[in-house]
């Protein structure tokens, strides 16, 4: 396993929230930390959160999954070690 | 316009030009269903299952490129769909569900008829929609619709309180949807071009986005003037012509030994609209070990999921295919990577032995159905031996015109898709081919397509087992065969009198003199539906085969013979 830091801006209205957690139960990503607060306006919420990934998954695919919900608005990896579009 | 949210469900969806629904109204939809009555614009077929209601709509979206549309009420009608819109999920299929849900005031209580299947469906939709202000249903619909078809395409889920379409509202048309596509980087296309001039042993690597976005014949422009091996997987079966000469066939787990050569000795693997599913990788560590990887996809994240890319391109195929088109001159002398793959095809060739009892041969059948039906008739399957045949046997000339469950696998998904892609396309001779289990799972909509006037046509491979699991029984459980012998052959049920029960004409082949006339009798009902009882062997075996977590090299032509590991250990 491996750790890493996610940021995402999210629309959390109708289960926005859950729509990334269940991503992250179907891919076999485990969560270490989580925190959601409101951020601007429109409705975003800013999500942070810990992940632990299997071995030989790559955050960055992860990354692009999250992506693909509607909800989620942007996502950045936060720990430097992160290779992202490697 | 002053309507209530049914009206303007009703309107939204004519709007976004749905011209078809499979549905089964209940008590929460019941709203929708009033004005619906009064539509002009859409054709709404009952259904008997919304099962097949949701695999209608994917058979209508794969045969005309349109989004299909299903309906079912609330609890056990919105989790009947949940397995069609996992398949739809699978295999990239656009379709909107629009689900009843009880009153807003009692969501949350376990009321009667409740189920949140906007929960339930989370993981197998690329979004879903409760809508809990009428106002917003015009806008929901054209984005669902929007969403459904754009980008990688997959099912959306819309969900809508009873009281909301029930309350007034005044209609506002949404606006136009934005159609634009992600622009492909001519960076990466010219870094695909170098590697595609220089490689000797390239392979296009063909998809089913390459079905989905349309790009059949950019593919063919690009393989024909590059002269590089096509193969096509399970979901991009008539991606390119079976009849041409570059094409060589199916890869995976029951490819051709020469497709599953192409990828395995490669140098370079252009794959297109593909996801490096494992029924084609087989063991991925021992997968086309020496091949550099061009990876084109819409879909980032399938990108470097399971074979990291050398260089992928984000973007749809037509758009790829055709920057590709315009860049690639020149390809490195083909000449000895076509002499071996030539050869394998002369070596091991697709066929089958008759069974020695003198039964027939289910190949036979599936051979000799596309040649009377021709390529223009749509084929549809089910999951499993038949579906492998089906693949394998039926020479596809066009794009669209095999529809299958194949990320999901779903047994059951022949003759409803069949219905749906006979709506879809009128005009065109639809079979199902279907086993005797698949069949059983979902053959009440026969009854909706002789009611409805759908004139599908069903080739039951009966071979009185459930096939495939039988023969990972006899390969790798010693013969035991637990469970998988449904007593078909002993007519139960007789699949005839069904076939006549439901509306359908009921036809019965059992010897291979009969096989031609018979077909030939199917093709010519047209009034309704017809439902042909193969008899085959219960031995008949699919090869070739890779056995599941095997590597490639390791693929068996038929039991025992092992061409590529042979040649290896030579």
């Amino acid at each position: 396993m491996t750790t890493h830091s996610l940021s995402m801006s999210l629309r959390n209205e109708q289960g926005g929230l859950a729509r990334v957690v269940v991503l992250f139960s179907s891919r076999g990503v485990g969560v270490e930390r989580l925190s959601l607060r409101p951020a601007g306006p429109g409705g975003l919420f800013l999500l942070d959160v810990e992940v632990a990934l299997p071995p030989g998954r790559s955050p960055a695919q992860l990354v692009e999954q999250l992506r693909r919900l509607v909800d989620v608005r942007e996502v950045r990896h936060t720990d430097e070690e992160l290779e992202l579009g490697a | 316009m002053d309507t209530t949210g049914a009206g303007a469900l009703v309107k939204a969806l004519e709007d976004v030009g749905c011209e078809v629904i499979f549905g089964m109204p209940g008590g929460a939809i019941l709203p929708a269903y009033d004005p619906l009555l009064d539509s002009v614009k859409i054709r709404h077929v009952l259904v008997r299952h919304e099962q097949g209601a949701g695999h209608a709509a994917q058979g209508y979206a794969q045969a005309t490129g349109r989004v299909g549309v299903c309906m079912a009420t609330s609890g056990p009608g919105a989790t009947n769909l949940v397995t069609p819109l996992a398949d739809a999920y699978m295999d990239s299929v656009p379709v909107v569900a629009v689900t009843g849900q009880v009153a807003r005031s009692v969501i949350g209580t376990d009321a009667f008829q409740e189920a949140d299947i906007r929960s339930i469906t989370l993981p197998i939709t690329k979004h879903s929609f409760q809508v809990t202000d009428p106002a917003d249903i015009p806008a929901v619909i054209a984005e669902a619709f929007a969403l459904a078809a754009s980008g990688r395409p997959g099912p959306v889920l819309v969900d809508l309180p009873k009281d909301v379409q029930a309350a007034p509202v005044t209609y506002t048309p949404a606006p136009p949807a934005d159609r634009r596509r992600p622009a492909v980087s001519p960076v990466q296309v010219r870094k695909a071009a170098q590697l595609i001039a220089t490689a000797r042993r390239p392979v296009f690597y063909v998809g089913g986005g390459v079905i989905r976005s349309g790009a059949a014949r950019a593919l063919f422009q690009l393989a024909t003037r590059t002269g590089i091996p096509v193969v096509t997987t399970l979901m991009a079966r008539g991606a390119f012509p079976d009849s041409h000469p570059q094409h060589l066939g199916m890869p995976g787990m029951h490819g051709t030994v020469p497709a599953v050569a192409a990828l395995q000795r490669s140098d370079l693997l252009i794959a297109l609209g593909t996801r490096f599913d494992d029924r084609v990788t087989g063991s991925l560590p021992h997968f086309a070990p020496d091949a550099a990887v061009v990876h084109a996809d819409i879909d980032p994240a399938e990108i470097s999921k399971n074979r990291r890319a050398d260089v992928p391109i984000v973007g749809d195929c037509r758009d790829v295919i055709a920057a590709l088109n315009a860049v690639v001159t020149a390809t490195a002398d083909l000449t000895s990577w076509w002499e071996y793959l030539n050869g394998l095809r002369t070596s091991f060739p697709l066929g089958y032995d008759w069974p020695a009892d003198g039964a027939l041969a289910p190949q036979h059948v599936i051979e000799r159905l596309s040649t009377i039906a021709g390529p223009e008739a749509i084929y549809t399957s089910g999951v499993g031996q038949h579906q492998m045949w089906a693949a394998q046997y039926v020479k596809y000339e066009r794009p669209a015109s095999f529809i299958n469950s194949g990320g999901l696998g779903t047994m059951g998904f022949a003759v409803p898709a069949a219905m749906g892609a006979q709506v879809g396309a009128p005009d065109r001779v639809v079979w199902a081919i279907d086993g005797d289990g698949c069949f059983q799972m979902t053959n009440q909509e026969l009854t909706t397509c002789a009611i409805e006037g759908i004139p599908i046509k069903v080739a039951i491979i009966n071979n009185g087992n459930l096939g495939m699991v039988r023969q990972w029984q006899n390969l790798f459980y010693g013969g035991r065969y637990s469970h998988t012998r449904l007593n078909t052959h002993n007519r139960l049920p007789d699949f005839v009198k069904l076939a006549d029960a439901m509306g359908c004409a009921g036809l019965r082949c059992s010897d291979r003199s009969e096989v031609d006339a018979v077909i030939t009798e199917a093709m010519a009902v047209r009034d309704r539906p017809v439902v042909v009882d193969f008899v085959v062997g219960q031995d008949a075996q699919v090869w070739p085969m890779v056995a599941a977590g095997t590597g490639n090299d390791e693929i068996m032509a038929a039991r025992g013979i092992r061409p590529l590991f042979d040649e290896e250990d030579e």
